[in-house]
């Protein structure tokens, strides 16, 4: 089943387009991971890997126009992180085109990719440089970055020491300041206070408002009923539905 | 907007360019690597400082292992076991710091990318940048060295500055590429097969026996010379004293050899790099 209504949105550019995108995740039974083992399994001439497909996205087609705000949602499992890892190039598709337009920001599991050992200010200079933001555009921001994620002097402290939500908090930060096209959000509205939350829809808002294109995946159906006009129902690495946020997530309401 | 799309695996900084993720079309290394020149220049800067803002004696630390090895293995080959070297001290000067760096881009090899790993799991950038970030900023450090090095044989060796120096910067240049060349496969095996951590002291003290860091290529003899120089490394050292320790223009086959075998070892390292970077990100 699968319906495809197209939501109201005016069409411009695309900014996210999947075309029959396939993407296979193994699971291995055995696994070769030494030279040794692969030198015997050789020359016994035993296979290196044994493995079956574990999950998968398959054939999956996604166009998101530019300025539209889209949510995910879904069981566990179903494939919504999978998508947002594609979208934002971090994985390779086995097979099909990801197109996209614009410079891209990702929260996936909460974080953006902080390394535990540097302190939060060199993680969010380091994420500023990937995301190629000058010395200059960041010193602007960097103020703003911290102020948003209210953490006081842990910002001078390795990332290792923050609890969840301040890792969350500065992740969400940082993102939302390198000023992105395309914003892609995984879940971090799970972690955090109630007012961490309010002020995080809050800028996702903002994003929006100005022209921002937004693709959340979320459990928390209720915090961004308001935001996205559109929502997208994955299971079993397949769309089930596609449609005005409403009807959607009616329809995934009633079936779960 | 632009309308042309401008087709690449990875996010370009260009705002208004297009993303193709797909196998077939992608933009050459060099211009990838451009565009994340802002990324380059933030984890050289980091590098350096985390290896330095933290000790008192900073960049002491960093010399004084090779001027130790120096000593000692000047003291060794001039008084234990003499070795028929003029300026043995020079001859070790020449070519220990080159060692030197070689020798630490192979052993991080085998962690610089697990080191940024969560970074790669949540952005998507090209992983080559980490091992040139790695390369730059021991470069800093190795141009620093010469400089000393340069100081010392001019000033006690050569007693004037001899012409076949302005080689210097074709070298480094070579070194480079050679040590760039070697590092990714290095990286990318070690990815997928934690044996290479364990192997690579093992093969860089090989390395060291079998490359000319203590005793000149001329003690080869010569029915095993070329099989020799056809270590790459050991012919890079050749150059080395050839130039900085000699003084003389080196044989031109010897300079034309290690120019194609470091530019064949860099392309060919690409290519088994850039075939498993996609995955890198799933397995680490």
């Amino acid at each position: 089943m699968r319906s495809s209504l197209k939501s109201s949105k005016p069409s411009g550019h695309p900014a996210v387009v999947c075309r029959s995108v396939t993407k296979r995740f193994y699971h291995y039974d055995h696994r070769t991971t030494s030279l040794r083992e692969r030198f015997i399994r050789t020359v016994l001439r035993r296979p290196l890997h044994v493995r079956h497909a574990e999950f998968s996205l398959e054939d999956f087609d996604l166009e998101v126009e530019a300025g539209e705000a889209v949510a995910l949602i879904g069981p566990n499992g179903s494939g919504k992180s999978t998508v947002l890892r594609l979208i934002a190039g971090i994985y390779a598709p086995t097979q099909g085109v990801v197109e996209t337009r614009g410079r891209i920001a990702a929260i996936i599991e909460l974080g953006v990719g902080f390394n535990p050992e540097l302190t939060g200010a060199e993680n969010v200079r380091l994420y500023a440089a990937v995301m190629g933001l000058s010395r200059v555009e960041l010193a602007a921001r960097f103020d703003e970055i911290v102020a948003f994620a209210d953490l006081g002097h842990f910002i001078d402290e390795p990332v290792k020491y923050y609890s969840s939500g301040m890792q969350a908090r500065l992740a969400f930060s940082v993102a939302v300041c390198v000023d992105p096209d395309i914003l892609l959000v995984d879940e971090v509205l799970a972690v955090g206070d109630q007012e961490f939350r309010r002020r995080c829809v809050e800028r996702l808002e903002a994003f929006h408002a100005r022209g921002g294109t937004l693709l959340v995946v979320t459990h928390d159906l209720e915090s961004v009923a308001s935001l996205c006009s559109r929502a997208v129902w994955v299971e079993h690495g397949r769309i089930r539905a596609d449609g005005p946020g409403h009807e959607v997530l009616a329809a995934y309401q009633a079936s779960a | 907007m632009s309308a042309t799309p401008s087709p690449s695996r990875a996010v370009p900084t260009d705002r208004s360019g297009l993303r193709l993720i797909s196998s077939s079309t992608r933009r050459p290394p060099l211009r990838e690597v451009w565009a994340y020149r802002e990324l380059l220049r933030s984890l050289v800067v980091r590098n350096l400082k985390v290896k330095y803002q933290r000790s008192v004696l900073g960049f002491v630390w960093t010399l004084l292992n090779p001027i130790l090895t120096i000593t000692v293995l000047t003291v060794v080959f001039t008084y234990f076991i003499k070795i028929r070297v003029d300026h043995y001290w020079a001859f070790v000067f020449s070519g220990y710091f080159v060692w030197n760096f070689i020798l630490q881009m192979l052993s991080s090899a085998t962690y610089m990318l697990a080191e940024h790993a969560p970074l790669r799991r949540s952005v998507a950038f090209p992983s080559v940048v980490l091992v040139l970030a790695t390369a730059a900023s021991r470069m800093v450090e190795f141009l620093i060295e010469m400089v000393i090095a340069l100081l010392l044989l001019a000033i006690f060796h050569h007693h004037g500055l001899p012409a076949p120096l302005i080689l210097l910067p074709l070298l480094i240049l070579l070194q480079l590429l050679l040590a760039i060349g070697l590092t990714m496969p290095i990286a990318t095996l070690s990815v997928f097969y934690s044996d290479v951590q364990h192997a690579m002291p093992i093969v860089l003290l090989m390395l060291f026996y079998l490359s000319p860091v203590f005793y000149p290529a001329s003690l080869v003899p010569e029915s095993l010379r070329t099989l020799y120089l056809l270590n790459p490394i050991a012919a890079l050292l050749t150059l080395y004293h050839d130039v900085l320790y000699a003084g003389q223009w080196p044989p031109a086959w010897l300079f034309a050899s290690v120019s194609l075998t470091a530019v064949l070892v860099c392309v060919l390292g690409y290519a088994i790099f850039d075939r498993y970077n996609a995955l890198f990100a799933e397995i680490l």
